[in-house]
């Protein structure tokens, strides 16, 4: 058994996320996981590639069809019980925080499963991260298109170079402790009013 | 200066029975005490069980069963959760796809569903009958659905198929699917039926796609439903604010029951975090009186409720290690956190019955001042009794029954 791979299904509403997970698993070293985005037929699914380990998002509306189906030994043919140590409640939390979930069968050696279990919870925070700076990105790129539009309403109304225009704003923004996007965006409105 | 508010953490699922936390935030009970909710909608119950068990929320609307079974390790969580309070009675119906609902009317034509006069064992024999001829024929088992497999729900549906003989084991599928996938289970003909709480169905009336047979009340009119359940160790250590959060919701809960707020309620129900469904639908599910929120003891821990529940956990083979049943009821249900945030308050009842289902009507118990504590009919269908003293007798009587240990490893 020590040789043998897990054999691991990612069950995730997110695509990418799943992609994200099952990546990080192939990593580090295995070769049998599975990923699942719908959930019709669930059970015999999971019957039919008899998975050692199960990670599933946290929130998946489907977890609890498949505790169920963890009840019903005809549906499922080994025990599984959630988490690999009642006792380790930090990585629990750590891993309930990072939105994991997982099911395992009973028996197999605790430090098979943590390794694949941080592994989930690594690749969950990664993706959420990533998913954070990319929002952060987008939010950037529209702040400095509001910025830029400020910018040519007082060089053109003004007759300011730009960087007296921009000097102007945040020195406005430091001022009234607001941020430049909103000063900027306070100089289209009224600039907008005053059409 | 007023002190900011203590916060408190709970998560709840869309149904109507999320209404006492709900009003509580909307309608300034929990602001009077000094509490801001901050409530968190969840799409599973294994999601809130999780989370109130490992500490990632103060507590929840949950099902009754859940403390019961996390206390138990039961489900594979092992956790610490309390019940100081209910969330109120009923809301459950037992919806069955229109190409079942036709089947059932071809062998008895009488065995209409809950918009007529209903006669639930009339309705399990018909369906009894529909089983027995698939069999015979060769067709696949009838699939139904419940919403955890430690709600009430699952308890009530296996206890009215058993009382007509059919044994939701042997003769059905029995699976799980969380509440706000159940109408798009039964259009896609995943399952021919399920029984969970409003809106979800009327909405599967309204939309075309199912009949309602029968609901909890033609099951058992007061049995256990919901509850606010806490992590033991923070209500442990937020005494003070634990007593405001039961004050807080028993008085949104009182609120939610009087007949004049139900237009109010149900737009409160209806937005988007909440339920997130038509108003009017929601309405409608309040209008036909299947709800109590908060009279005859609905917000009250009873913990024969939670002795009751055990024993079907036993009746069915969920509990497979040996507990003492009387035991882990009373360290779940704690009637004296309520009692405490609520004596001078509100009338409470003075002792809780040591037997259900004896009453046919309302009936009167002792209250705690003096003043008789007026309570709802709580006979079950087919007229059976439970001694809260003895939850393993009551598991181990029941004609079709599989349990997985034997009456001495739940006695202590």
């Amino acid at each position: 058994m020590s040789g043998e791979d897990l054999s691991i299904l990612v069950i995730d509403i997110n695509p990418s996320r799943a992609a994200v997970v099952e990546a990080g698993l192939a990593a580090a070293g295995h070769t049998r996981v599975v990923t699942l985005n719908a959930t019709t037929n669930l059970a015999a699914r999971i019957e039919a590639l008899a998975p050692d380990v199960i990670v599933i998002d946290l929130e998946n509306p489907d977890r609890d069809t498949l505790e169920q189906m963890f009840q019903v030994t005809r549906a499922v043919q080994r025990p599984i019980a959630m988490f690999v140590d009642h006792s380790d409640t930090a990585s629990i939390r750590a891993a309930m925080e990072a939105g994991v979930s997982a099911y395992v069968v009973d028996g197999l050696r605790k430090e098979r499963v943590q390794a694949v279990l941080e592994t989930a919870v690594s690749r969950f925070r990664t993706f959420d991260r990533l998913r954070k700076e990319r929002d952060e990105a987008v939010t950037a790129l529209a702040d400095r298109k509001i910025i830029d539009r400020a910018k040519g309403i007082l060089m053109k109304s003004k007759g300011w170079a730009e960087d007296e225009a921009y000097t102007a704003l945040r020195k406005n923004a430091m001022t009234h402790n607001r941020k430049i996007v909103d000063v900027a965006q306070s100089v289209i409105t009224a600039f907008e009013m005053d059409l | 200066m007023t002190p900011s508010p203590a916060v408190i953490r709970l998560g709840f699922i869309p149904l109507i029975d999320c209404a006492a936390l709900a009003v509580a935030r909307e309608r300034d009970f929990a602001a009077q005490e000094g509490l801001e909710i901050d409530a968190r909608k969840e799409g599973s119950w294994a999601a809130i069980r999780d989370k109130v068990a490992f500490g990632l929320y103060d507590g929840a609307h949950m099902l009754a069963g859940i403390p019961l079974a996390c206390r138990l390790g039961l489900g594979g969580v092992r956790g610490d959760i309390i019940a100081p309070m209910a969330l109120g009675f009923g809301g459950n119906a037992i919806t069955v796809s229109n190409t079942l609902y036709d089947r059932l009317l071809s062998v008895d034509p009488g065995a209409t569903g809950a918009s007529k006069d209903c006669d639930p064992s009339r309705i399990a024999r018909a369906l009894a009958r529909v089983i027995a001829s698939r069999k015979a024929t060769g067709e696949p088992p009838l699939s139904f659905a419940t919403v955890f497999p430690f709600s009430s729900h699952n308890y009530e549906l296996r206890y009215w198929l058993a009382t007509e003989g059919i044994d939701p084991d042997r003769d059905l599928n029995m699976g799980i699917i969380a509440p706000p996938r159940m109408v798009e289970s039964l259009r896609s003909g995943w399952i021919d039926g399920y029984c969970v709480g409003e809106p979800w169905n009327l909405r599967a009336e309204a939309e075309g796609m199912g009949h309602i047979l029968l609901t909890k009340r033609d099951i058992w009119p007061c049995g256990p439903e919901k509850i606010l359940g806490l992590n033991e160790a923070w209500a442990k250590t937020h005494g003070e604010v634990v007593a405001r959060l039961v004050s807080a919701l028993a008085k949104a809960a009182r609120w939610a029951d009087r007949p004049e707020n139900r237009a109010d309620l149900s737009e409160i129900l209806s937005r988007p975090e909440y339920i997130n469904q038509d108003a009017t639908l929601i309405r409608r599910a309040l209008d036909l009186g299947r709800h109590m929120f908060f009279e005859t003891g609905a917000t009250y821990p009873w913990r024969a409720h939670g002795t009751w529940l055990l024993s079907q956990m036993t009746r069915w083979g969920q509990i497979t290690a040996p507990a003492d049943l009387t035991a882990v009821a009373e360290t779940v249900y704690r009637p004296d956190i309520y009692r405490a945030a609520l004596e001078s308050q509100m009338d409470l009842p003075g002792t809780e019955p040591r037997i259900l289902g004896a009453n046919a009507g309302t009936f009167l118990i002792p209250g705690a001042n003096g003043t008789p504590f007026p309570m709802a009919p709580d006979r079950f269908l087919d007229g059976g009794i439970f001694d809260r003293e003895d939850p393993v007798g009551y598991a181990f009587a029941f004609p079709i029954a599989h349990p997985t240990l034997s009456p001495s490893d739940l006695r202590p």
